[in-house]
């Protein structure tokens, strides 16, 4: 009697493994079906900056199809079902008034390089349409990101010239302020503000970006950042790589008051898989990441949600998600949760198409406007590795710089005077 | 193609919309952004460009000078070099954009294609050129990225010693070496502008640079604002032994308007600038000259050529010196379009996987107060000098 109990325990334990594991099977079936169907398209990715670290960005000296020391490779990606990647252009807060321009020119130069070199798997992108079409060619449509306002040593030119080369958002600022935006430190106190947001030439920038088509990125930036660019954004935003301040009270999060803005403005909030934004602590799990899904949506609608992993840009990630292949684990996790089809397309690319074709129409509805010439106040800039050419009002040091100019114009052609 | 066959390219005349009478000029260089710069800082909504008295060039002068062509030079100072001179020619490259765009005459070019189609559409073709190797910073990257933005030449140098070349000039006392004018680093610039499709452009260079240049070169190259050496005895010239070089490279000079490279005093005439033509031509030949002009980069000009309008009164002196309209067609246009269809043809011979990021990244040895460098292998932050907060 026993024994017949026994077995029927087995039987049923056995029973219930194989429907579980059968369940997730069907779920991770159905995840990989809605991936072929709908683009992932993945709002940070920070390979470029592995690239640079490593290998000096030369090219020649590595293989992506055999690259065992980031978590970003080709098979990796092709086991990932990565559909579209914002590819981050990220230089570090250290070169903000050193050389931060020619470094991102290097970081944006080695992501179109990295297309060239594997065109089989990338097909550089910089429209909603692009990325649809890469995805019929089953190839991961891959833009650029630039991760850090510094990059663009206050510049509206530069910003320009960037969108020209193909950058398609801006993280106004990384982990440092630039001289016309704070960053998400100055919420944890540990720095003070210097703007209380934005300052004047911050929201010329904004315009510029909403004329130009460019995605303002608000990961990095204080609260206030946040609150005064939904204010005053003619564009959705997005925030390519936060998770939900509810449920990991990190001020990298996106607090709830502001995920409801965002769903309001129709913006986008791309999860970010790093634990110590997922849990608030050194380690986490595929349903923690899940968590922050379930919650976006329940707070603020399953239209503001998106996927940033930071893969390569971060150090810990959750168990089972260690690397770029394992995403399809979260569209399983979701669909087990309820999601319904439609809700995971959502998320998956939906939304960020969404988002990029509004904020192409307000660039097409913007078509005539004149670009912003108006250059931010010397003052505000002023640093040694900076000139001061152009300013002709800006105070007797840069009267003296636009003199150094003129003087320097009429002594070649003093010098000119001289034969050799 | 050999170098030799390189005198087989000829641009037949009839792909000229334009009549003879008078001849319009072919691409020279101008450095209009330049005094953008300096009287309204990039503010293009603070100017009208049809008429602007206090220069030399508006839209008005260039169609009465039936200019068609312009090598807009984004040219930032050298004071700028290890500081902000990559911020400063992104701006100038933006301004030169933008002033291309936002009026009707003008229309932005990039290839012997669109320069041909902007001349038929009876545009002003804007051609965008670097004025020294210090906007690129020592970096490939840059270089390359500047020539996505539509950068079709490279001074290699301005009045400044780059890292990796030598300046004709010692206003500026850095990066003075011995023998070593074109460096291992330099000689990677110039193959990659040849094999982006970038025109190496030697005004400014020393003679030693550009010999090395010419050397090593697998495409034409040009001297884009520089004038005869024999004729007026400046360094920004170019002496008869480098032009015979030149010759070899099928190149081009591009004669410098400037009275001071001119008659190398403040005054010159028309006549002056005509022997310098004349000197040229007898030297190597009229198919390696072409009009560099330099308008709104230098302060005096020849009397009777004092702005862009006054480019046919210079056909006509040389039309008097026997010039035939052949040999003009070619020094207004043909020639620079020959160097430049021939640039475009090394881009199709250096097509070549394993070429792409070799060199990416040469080792630069620079010390700056602005410059932080990344060590290859390990994440290290070198600050070279200390900032001043």
């Amino acid at each position: 009697m026993l024994s017949k109990f026994i077995l029927a325990l087995y039987l049923a334990l056995g029973l219930s493994s194989c429907a579980a594991s059968l369940a997730e099977d069907q779920h991770m079936t159905r995840a990989l079906q809605l991936m072929s169907e709908t683009p992932l398209i993945d709002g940070h990715n920070d390979l470029p900056w592995q690239l640079r670290k490593q290998f000096n960005n030369e090219l020649n000296k590595v293989d992506l199809n055999t690259l065992e020391t980031t978590h970003t490779n080709i098979p990796k990606i092709k086991e990932g079902r990565l559909g579209a990647q914002f590819w981050s252009a990220y230089v570090p807060c250290e070169t903000q008034y050193k050389d931060a321009v020619r470094q991102t020119l290097e970081q944006i130069d080695v992501v179109h390089r990295m297309c060239q070199k594997y065109p089989e798997t990338f097909m550089f992108a910089t429209s909603s349409q692009d990325i649809m079409e890469a995805f019929r060619m089953n190839k991961t449509a891959s833009l650029i990101g630039v991760e850090g306002g510094h990059s663009l040593d206050s510049s509206l030119g530069t910003l320009r010239t960037m969108y020209h080369l193909g950058v398609r958002y801006l993280t106004l600022t990384h982990s440092c302020n630039t001289p016309w935006a704070d960053n998400w430190l100055v919420d944890t106190g540990s720095e003070p503000s210097q703007h209380n947001g934005l300052s004047p030439f911050g929201k010329q920038l904004i315009v510029e970006m909403n004329r130009l088509g460019m995605l303002i990125d608000l990961a990095h930036v204080t609260v206030k950042v946040m609150n005064q660019v939904l204010d005053m954004s003619k564009a959705p935003v997005i925030f390519s790589h936060s998770s939900a301040y509810s449920i990991c009270p990190h001020k990298r999060n996106v607090p709830d008051d502001i995920l409801k803005r965002v769903n309001e403005t129709r913006g986008i909030v791309m999860v970010n898989f790093y634990n110590d934004y997922v849990t608030c602590s050194k380690t986490a799990k595929l349903s923690d990441v899940a968590d922050h899904f379930d919650h976006i949506k329940k707070v603020a609608g399953v239209g503001i949600i998106g996927f940033g992993g930071d893969y390569d840009g971060v150090t810990r990630l959750p168990e089972g998600l260690e690397d770029v292949s394992k995403v399809p684990k979260v569209v399983a996790e979701l669909l087990k949760r309820g999601w319904t089809d439609e809700e995971v397309k959502a998320a998956l690319g939906k939304n960020l198409l969404r988002v990029l074709g509004e904020a192409e129409k307000v660039r097409d509805s913007l078509n005539g406007t004149n670009p912003d010439d108006v250059p931010i106040p010397y003052e505000e800039v002023k640093n040694t590795c900076r000139t001061s050419y152009g300013y002709p009002n800006a105070g007797p040091a840069h009267s003296l710089s636009t003199l150094a100019l003129l003087l320097t114009l009429a002594l070649q052609a003093l010098i000119a005077l001289t034969p050799s | 193609m050999e170098i030799s066959e390189w005198n087989q390219i000829r641009i037949p005349l009839h792909l000229f919309c334009f009549s003879l009478h008078p001849l319009p000029p072919s691409v020279s260089h101008n450095d209009l952004a330049l005094q953008l710069r300096i009287f309204h800082n990039n503010r293009l909504s603070q100017i009208d460009l049809q008429n602007v008295s206090k220069l030399a060039t508006d839209i008005t002068r260039l169609h009465a000078g039936h200019v068609q062509a312009q090598m807009f030079a984004v040219y930032v100072m050298c004071g700028a070099q290890e500081k902000d001179a990559v911020r400063l020619t992104l701006e100038q490259i933006d301004v030169v954009r933008r002033m291309c765009t936002e009026y009707q005459d003008f229309e932005l070019v990039t290839s012997v294609q669109e320069l041909t189609n902007s001349e038929m559409r009876r545009k002003i073709g804007c051609l965008i050129s670097i004025e020294g190797g210090h906007s690129i910073d020592s970096s490939l990257a840059a270089l390359r990225m500047y020539y996505q933005l539509g950068v079709r030449s490279m001074a290699l140098t301005h009045t400044c010693n780059t890292p990796w070349a030598e300046s004709s000039s010692k206003l500026y006392n850095v990066y003075q070496r011995q023998n070593n004018s074109l460096t291992h680093f330099g000689k990677a610039v110039v193959e990659e502008m040849n094999r982006l499709g970038m025109i190496v452009d030697l005004s400014h260079t020393s003679w030693d640079t550009a010999l090395a240049v010419l050397k090593h070169s697998k495409a034409p190259v040009i001297f884009s604002h520089s004038s005869s050496y024999s004729i007026c005895n400046h360094h920004r010239n170019v002496p008869d032994w480098m032009l015979h070089q030149l010759k070899k490279n099928h190149g081009l000079i591009m004669v410098n308007l400037h009275s001071n490279f001119i008659s190398c005093r403040d005054e010159a005439n028309i006549s002056h600038v005509a022997e310098h033509f004349d000197h040229i031509k007898k030297v190597i030949g009229a198919e390696s000259i072409g009009i560099g002009g330099d308008f709104e980069g230098a302060v005096r000009f020849p009397q009777g050529l004092e702005d862009v309008s006054k480019y046919p009164a210079l056909i006509q002196e040389l039309l008097h010196r026997n010039w035939t309209e052949n040999e003009l067609a070619y020094v207004l246009r043909g020639n620079f379009l020959r160097v430049f269809v021939e640039v475009e043809r090394v881009i199709e011979r250096h097509i070549c996987t394993p070429c792409l990021g070799q060199r990416s990244e040469l080792a630069i040895k620079t010390s700056s107060a602005c410059i932080i460098s990344l060590a290859r292998g390990k994440y290290v932050i070198l600050h070279i000098v200390f900032l001043l907060k």
